[in-house]
């Protein structure tokens, strides 16, 4: 990329930060989730939403959806905690920040198909990452629902530049990393990688938000990059893309993807995909019910 | 500016109940599943327990335990998933039935087709929809192949060979006469180019529509027969395998491979998976479905 687009990105990107109000917890907390040390966390966690009543009432509410397993509401985050285990609800708690930060406004592209996608794609890689052996999945889910979140940025920052963009997606059915790349010259992989750079994101979830179209080109992370490439693409021919249709074929076995994750997975093999498939069709409806309640504009601020 | 995109999602139950459902019949969908490829996804469970009902009280059994017993345990039992299954799959025919794989065969395949057939000079596509039962998947293609001779097929040959097992089956596909359930999901504009009235319930298939289809009796598992279905493109077969035992499955999706020219697909029904009962398809998605390809020689993927 051209050093001077490199540089308009990073200014644009460094003038963000006034555009939305981010929950005070969010950055600790994504600080807490960079750590894999568990023990002393709870409190920690506890402490920093209690400063936040509407992040608190939305985790629980969050956490008594059929897509995160508890039948019942929770009546508080640590009994949350009890029940789902402190990262599962670390990563409900980041889902409503994230809502709450970016709550459904006008954007070039749907927030809502843009969250769909997002949380689609989380649930996915956390199923995914479920049929592996020695995976994180909670790790899994937090690379799906910030994988793409360089749209966000292009939406923000650069609206007038994505919005033909995504036209000519919509126009001619194609990815949209293609038509941002041939309109733009740059695509939400470079502009997202901005933002886990000032966000001071942990490097493995950065590789993936720069590298999920583009795997081989990725470091230390590339099974989890691997994962989320996947998932994305399972997620666009599910009903939980972009809102238009691709045209395009997936064979996700011949994906180069694919045997970069079977080299660290064998068990990968045994994965009935298309089984795996129906599976995802049956949280669809769950995932557009949860983007409602989470990033939906009447949860605003409320 | 938004740009306002719809969501291209797979076809889901329009109903649910609220009633918790009896966890054996999670037990009884696996098996389905394992036994036949065809999965009853979560939101579609209830169907499969209205089947399971109307089997229970056929047999007199009053619990879904104990019909489970007699789905695993009972002498029976071949017999008895075979009911269960015409149970399940009853009143899945119309026209029009999944408009994921019309989609998918009008944006995605034919025009993947038409560049690869090009290139070998003849411009001739051969479908066959095998165990076409009484004819309502074999007239969708048929349609669908016309509304597309004006543009992609423009000066190509199309050729329908539709065959099942059931000669009265054969007879009612021949005669194309369908009332409204059946064309529940055809157009009024269709309803008009493509059929004539025939009285207030009932309409004909125009003979134009009719002349690209070849109706015949086949039974898959006559080897020799098989041998003779040559040089297809398209092979669609929805809901025939599930009735094969495993060893008669595969050998039906065997000759089906053979059958279909290097680059062709293959299609099931749209909850039925082939079980990775034949490693040399692959397995790809489309938006809302999947189907299996026959690699192309090209593609150095065989």
């Amino acid at each position: 990329m051209n050093p001077s687009v490199k540089a308009t990105i990073r200014e644009r990107v460094q003038k963000i930060e006034q555009m939305p109000a981010i929950p005070a917890v969010f950055l600790p907390l994504l600080k807490l989730l960079s750590n894999s040390a568990e023990d002393a966390e709870v409190d920690e966690v506890v402490r920093l939403v209690s400063y936040d009543n509407t992040i608190a009432a939305q985790c629980l509410r969050v956490a008594s959806s059929p897509l995160y397993g508890l039948a019942q509401t929770p009546k508080s985050i640590k009994g949350a905690v009890m029940s789902l285990g402190l990262r599962r609800v670390e990563t409900i708690l980041l889902t409503c920040c994230l809502g709450q930060a970016f709550p459904v406004r006008k954007w070039v592209l749907d927030p809502e198909v843009f969250w769909r996608h997002s949380l689609g794609c989380a649930m996915v890689c956390r199923k995914f990452s479920e049929k592996l052996a020695k995976s994180d999945h909670e790790k899994a889910y937090m690379a799906g629902l910030l994988h793409d979140i360089g749209f966000m940025v292009n939406c923000l920052a650069f609206p007038n530049e994505f919005a033909p963009a995504l036209e000519r997606a919509c126009r001619d059915g194609i990815p949209l990393h293609e038509a941002e790349q041939t309109s733009m010259g740059f695509t939400h992989c470079d502009t997202g990688e901005a933002l886990a750079e000032k966000w001071k994101l942990a490097d493995d979830i950065g590789e993936v938000i720069a590298h999920h179209h583009a795997v081989e080109a990725s470091g230390k992370a590339q099974s989890l990059v691997a994962l989320v490439h996947l998932s994305d693409l399972l997620c666009r021919v599910r009903g939980l893309g972009y809102g238009y249709y691709e045209r395009h074929r997936v064979d996700l076995v011949a994906d180069p993807a694919w045997a970069i994750l079977l080299k660290e997975h064998r068990e990968l093999e045994g994965v009935d995909l298309v089984r795996f498939t129906f599976e995802l069709d049956e949280t669809v409806d769950e995932i557009f019910e949860l983007v409602a309640t989470v990033f939906g504009s009447t949860t605003m601020h409320a | 500016m938004t740009i306002v995109t719809q969501p291209v999602r797979a076809p889901v139950a329009p109903t649910k109940t609220s009633e918790p459902i009896d966890p054996v019949y999670r037990q009884i969908r696996d098996l389905v599943y394992k036994i036949s490829g065809i999965y009853k996804a979560e939101e579609k469970l209830y169907l499969l327990a209205d089947g399971c009902g109307r089997r229970m009280k056929q047999l007199a059994v009053r619990t879904p335990r104990e019909y489970w017993d007699h789905l695993t345990a009972h002498p029976g039992r071949d017999g008895e998933l075979r009911h269960l299954l015409n149970e399940v799959t009853i009143g899945e025919t119309c026209l029009f039935r999944s408009q994921p794989q019309l989609d998918a065969l009008r944006k995605v395949i034919l025009p993947e087709l038409v560049v690869q057939k090009t290139k070998q000079i003849t411009k001739r596509l051969r479908i066959w929809s095998a165990g076409c039962s009484t004819g309502e998947e074999s007239y969708t293609l048929a349609m669908t192949m016309i509304e597309e001779s004006e543009r992609l097929l423009k000066g190509w040959t199309v050729e329908i060979l539709a065959t099942d097992l059931n000669d009265h089956s054969v007879e009612t596909a021949n005669a194309g006469i369908y009332g409204d359930y059946a064309l529940r999901n055809t157009s009024d504009l269709y309803k008009r180019k493509y059929f004539t009235t025939i009285d207030e319930k009932k309409l004909q298939i125009r003979p134009e529509v009719k002349k690209l289809i070849t109706f015949s009796r086949l039974n898959l598992q006559d080897n020799s027969k098989m041998l003779f279905m040559k040089g297809m493109d398209l092979i669609f077969c929805c809901n025939v395998l599930i009735y094969f035992d495993g060893a008669s499955k595969s050998k039906v999706i065997n000759h089906f491979f053979s059958n279909l020219n290097f680059g062709g697909y293959f299609f099931l029904g749209t909850s039925e998976s082939l079980m990775k009962l034949n490693e040399q398809f692959h397995l790809i998605h489309f938006p809302g479905t999947i189907a299996y390809w026959k690699p192309s020689l090209s593609s150095g993927k065989l």
